[in-house]
C-alpha cells in the first residue's frame, strides 16, 4: 500500500509537518505520527455529514441543485447586497483566502477571519507594542525557560510540547521527558501512600486542593528546561509543569503588570496580586531573568478574559521589560491551522490582518466597528457568505438572529449548522486532504499542504469555487453597467 | 443654519464627513443636498437620506433632529462653527476636530472626539467606549480640547491623551486614562478597576467608588482638594496614588478617601 510521508496536519495551529498516511482505492486507511484530533480528521473527514450536492432554498427548504445554478444564486445575492459580510477563512488556503479578498473588494463588503472571536486582541496590542518573537524551531533548540499563559496544549494543541518546547530534544537544550516521567511516577507513589494511609486512618477527611499557590518548588532553580503555567484552573499542562500559577479569574492584567514591576526593580505596595503572593511573583520573575532563552505562549485564556486585548499589551511589554535583562520571546497559540495564514494574506493584501471594510472602496479597518461579531449585533448587514467556518454554533445568540435572517452562502464540505440554515449550500473540498495549498504555521512559517485523494465527483476547491463567484459577480456587475 | 431630519430610519453605516459646518457655509441648499455621503456601499447624496431644511440666519450651525445611531464620522475635522443632534448619534462624533462646539441631546457611540486637538464636545447621554482615543494601532490621543460627558462612559475614555480635559458626570469603566501622557479626566462617580492603566503622565480625579488600585501605583498622600480647570476644583480628601511604576509613572491618580474606605490599607505606608 502507498505511504505518503511528510504531511502536514491540517487541524490547529501546530501545522505538525511528519505525518505519514498509508492510502488505499483512494481511502486514508492508517495514520502514523499524528496526535488524536489529526487521527480524527484524516480517518473521519468523509463521514455521514458530507454534503456531495450544491442546495439552495426554496420555498423555506434546502434542495438540491446544479453547481452552475448555486454560483449564480451566491453571486446574485452578494452583488444585491448594500452591506455584505464574508466570514471564515481560517480553515482554508491561503490561495482561497486570496481570491476571497478579490471577491470582498468587488461587492464592496466586509471580510473578516475567525481571528474576531480568538486572537483579535492579540493583533490590536501588537500593532500598539510590537512583538518579539521567533520561529518554533529556534525555541526547540534554544529555549531553557517554556511560560504557557491562558492556553492549555495538552489539550487543544496535543503535539506543541513534545515538538517544540519542553519535551522536544533541541540541539543545545535537552528534552524535560524523563523529568517529567520521573515526576509522574513519583506523584503515582505520592497517591498510593495516601490512600493507604487514608483506609488506615479512615476518618481522615480527604486534602483538598489550595486556591493559593504554593510557594515554586526547588526544581524550578535546577539547570535545563524550565516549564512554568499560568492559568485559572489546574489543567493537565499545568500538572506536567515545574510550577503552577493559579490566577484568579479575570485578574492576568494585575498579574502582568505586578511581573513588570518587579522585572524593573519597582517596590509593590500590595502584599498579593491576583491571589498569588508577592514572595513567589520574585522568585518567578528571578527564574524569567535568570533564564538565557525565554518563551511565553499564551491562549485564549489571556486574549479573551477581562482586559482583552489590554491584557496582550502588557504580556508584550513585560517581554519587551524582559529584553532588557535577558532573550524572551512572546507566541500566540493560534487555533485554527490557517489562521495565521489568513491575518498574513490579508496584511499583504489589504494592510490589515482582520476585519476589512471594502464599503467604501478602499480597505478600512476598525475592530468595534468593522468586525463581524460587532456588525451583526447592530444588525447593518444585509447579507453573508461563510466559508470554512460555523459561526452559527459558536456565535452570540443575537448575532445569530440577524445572520440567518438576511441571505446566507456557505461554503463547506459538511453539513454544519450554519448549513442547515443557510439558503446556498456549496460544498467543497477539504484543503489538505483533497486539495492542495499553503497554510502558515503560528510562528508565521508557510508550510504547503498536500493533496493525498481525489475529491468526490463535482466537488471543487474552496479556490476554485471562489473564482467562479467571483467571475459570475463581474458578468453581473459589467451588466448592470451596460444597462445603465 | 441648517437643519437635517433623517428621512428613515437607517439599517446600513453611514458615512458622513460632509455634516461638517464648514462644508455648508456658503452653500445654497442645493448644492448642500447634493453632498456626497456613503450608504453601506452605495455613494449617495445628502438629500436622498435627509429632510434639508434652511434658517435665513447665516451662522455656520447645524441642527439635526432624530436617531442617527447609524451615522459615523459626523463634524471629522471641523475648525469653527456648531453643530447640536437631538437624539442619538454614531461613531467617530467629532473625529480630529479643532474647534467649534458639538452638543448631543442623546447617546453617543464610541470614539467621540477621538484624536481631538480644541474645540467642545457635550454629550448629554451616555458615550461608548475610547472616548477622546485614537484609532487602532495608533498612541495620537486626545491633543486638546474638552469632552463633557453627563451620563456613564464605556472602557478606555481618554486613552493616549496628552492635552485637554475629559469630565465625565456618569461612571466609567475599565481602563480609563489608559497610556495617557498629560490632560485631565475626572470622573464624578464611580469607576472600574484598572484606571490609569499604563499611564505615564496626567492626572485623573476619581470622586465616587473605586474597587482596586493597580498593584503598580504607590501612595503619595492624601489632599484636600484637586484643581480639576481653571477656576474648579474638587473637594476631597483624596487619595493621591503615583504611577504607573511599570512606565515612567508620573501620572496622579486621586481618589475619594470618604467613598473607597477599603483603601485606607495604603495609609500605614504614609
Amino acid at each position: 500500500m502507498p505511504v505518503v510521508k511528510a504531511v502536514t496536519c491540517p487541524v490547529c495551529g501546530s501545522l505538525c509537518d511528519d505525518i505519514e498516511l498509508t492510502v488505499e482505492n483512494n481511502n486514508i486507511v492508517k495514520v502514523k505520527n499524528g496526535c488524536a484530533m489529526c487521527e480524527s480528521k484524516f480517518l473521519g473527514y468523509n463521514s455521514e455529514h458530507r454534503v456531495l450536492r450544491p442546495l439552495i432554498r426554496k420555498n423555506g427548504k434546502l434542495i438540491e441543485t446544479s453547481f452552475e445554478e448555486a454560483i449564480r444564486n451566491a453571486a446574485k445575492i452578494l452583488t444585491e447586497a448594500n452591506y455584505p459580510i464574508l466570514y471564515g477563512w481560517s480553515s482554508t488556503s491561503c490561495e482561497a483566502i486570496r481570491v476571497g479578498l478579490e471577491l470582498a473588494e468587488e461587492v464592496g463588503g466586509v471580510i473578516d477571519n475567525t481571528a474576531v472571536v480568538c486572537h483579535g486582541p492579540s493583533l490590536l496590542s501588537v500593532q500598539e507594542v510590537g512583538i518579539p518573537s521567533c520561529t518554533l524551531g529556534q525555541i526547540r533548540h534554544r529555549a531553557d525557560l517554556i511560560i504557557y499563559w491562558g492556553s492549555n496544549p495538552w489539550s487543544a494543541h496535543p503535539r506543541h510540547i513534545e515538538r517544540y518546547t519542553t519535551y522536544a530534544e533541541g540541539r543545545f537544550e535537552k528534552s524535560a521527558w524523563k523529568g517529567y516521567l520521573n515526576k509522574i511516577k513519583a506523584l503515582l507513589a505520592k497517591k498510593k501512600i495516601e490512600s493507604s494511609i487514608r483506609r488506615l486512618f479512615l476518618k481522615k477527611k480527604p486534602t483538598v486542593h489550595e486556591s493559593i499557590s504554593k510557594e515554586p518548588p526547588e526544581t524550578l532553580s535546577r539547570k535545563g528546561r524550565k516549564f512554568i503555567v499560568v492559568d485559572v484552573r489546574k489543567t493537565k499542562t499545568a500538572e506536567m509543569a515545574d510550577y503552577f500559577i493559579q490566577v484568579e479569574p479575570n485578574k492576568d492584567y494585575e498579574l502582568l503588570q505586578a511581573l513588570r514591576a518587579l522585572v524593573r526593580d519597582e517596590e509593590i505596595d500590595v502584599d498579593k496580586v491576583a491571589g498569588v503572593p508577592i514572595e513567589c511573583l520574585e522568585e518567578v520573575v528571578d527564574v524569567m531573568v535568570n533564564c538565557s532563552f525565554g518563551a511565553l505562549f499564551f491562549g485564549l485564556g489571556l486574549t479573551m478574559s477581562k482586559g482583552k486585548l489590554r491584557n496582550i499589551d502588557t504580556a508584550l511589554s513585560l517581554i519587551k521589560d524582559l529584553n532588557m535583562r535577558t532573550k524572551f520571546v512572546l507566541m500566540p497559540m493560534r487555533g485554527h491551522f490557517n489562521v495565521t495564514g489568513a491575518n498574513t494574506v490579508f496584511t499583504w493584501q489589504t494592510g490589515y490582518p482582520y476585519a476589512v471594510d471594502f464599503s467604501l472602496g478602499y480597505p478600512r479597518y476598525n475592530p468595534g466597528e468593522t468586525t463581524v461579531v460587532d456588525i451583526l449585533l447592530r444588525r447593518e448587514s444585509d447579507a453573508a457568505l461563510v466559508i470554512a467556518s460555523d459561526p452559527v454554533a459558536n456565535f452570540p445568540t443575537k448575532t445569530v438572529e440577524h445572520l440567518v435572517k438576511n441571505p446566507l452562502i456557505v461554503i463547506d464540505p459538511h453539513m454544519n449548522v450554519t448549513s442547515h440554515m443557510a439558503d446556498v449550500v456549496i460544498p467543497s473540498a477539504f484543503v489538505g486532504i483533497e486539495a492542495e495549498g499553503t497554510a502558515y504555521r503560528m510562528d508565521h512559517v508557510p508550510l504547503p499542504l498536500k493533496k493525498i485523494v481525489e475529491p468526490p465527483n463535482g466537488i471543487h476547491s474552496d479556490e476554485e469555487i471562489l473564482r467562479r463567484i467571483l467571475a459570475e459577480v463581474r458578468k453581473i456587475k459589467n451588466k448592470n453597467e451596460e444597462e445603465a | 443654519m441648517i437643519t437635517l431630519y433623517p428621512l428613515k430610519e437607517f439599517k446600513h453605516p453611514i458615512i458622513a464627513e460632509s455634516i461638517n459646518p464648514e462644508f455648508f457655509q456658503g452653500k445654497s441648499i442645493q448644492e448642500i443636498g447634493s453632498l456626497k455621503i456613503w450608504e453601506g456601499n452605495k455613494e449617495r447624496k445628502l438629500r436622498e437620506l435627509f429632510k434639508i431644511e434652511e434658517d435665513k440666519a447665516d451662522n455656520p450651525t447645524i441642527t439635526i433632529h432624530g436617531n442617527i445611531g447609524k451615522v459615523r464620522k459626523i463634524g471629522k475635522k471641523m475648525e469653527k462653527g456648531e453643530i447640536t443632534i437631538y437624539g442619538n448619534v454614531g461613531m467617530h462624533l467629532g473625529e480630529e476636530m479643532k474647534g467649534g462646539k458639538i452638543t448631543v441631546h442623546g447617546n453617543a457611540d464610541s470614539w467621540v472626539g477621538s484624536m481631538m486637538k480644541g474645540g467642545t464636545i457635550e454629550i448629554h447621554g451616555d458615550a461608548g467606549d475610547y472616548l477622546g482615543a485614537p484609532y487602532r494601532g495608533s498612541n495620537e490621543g486626545m491633543h486638546g480640547g474638552k469632552i463633557i460627558v453627563h451620563g456613564n462612559v464605556r472602557s478606555e475614555a481618554g486613552a493616549h491623551m496628552r492635552k485637554g480635559i475629559i469630565k465625565i458626570y456618569g461612571n466609567a469603566s475599565q481602563f480609563a486614562g489608559f497610556r495617557m501622557r498629560g490632560g485631565t479626566i475626572y470622573i464624578q462617580k464611580d469607576a472600574e478597576e484598572r484606571v490609569g492603566a499604563c499611564m505615564s503622565d496626567g492626572k485623573i480625579v476619581i470622586c465616587g467608588f473605586l474597587k482596586s488600585v493597580l498593584p503598580t501605583f504607590t501612595i503619595e498622600g492624601i489632599k484636600k482638594k484637586v484643581k480639576i480647570e481653571e477656576d474648579e476644583k474638587a473637594v476631597g480628601p483624596f487619595y493621591l496614588f503615583r504611577g504607573d511604576l511599570t512606565e515612567k509613572g508620573e501620572g496622579k491618580l486621586y481618589v475619594s478617601k470618604e467613598k473607597n474606605p477599603h483603601l485606607s490599607y495604603y495609609e500605614k505606608f504614609l
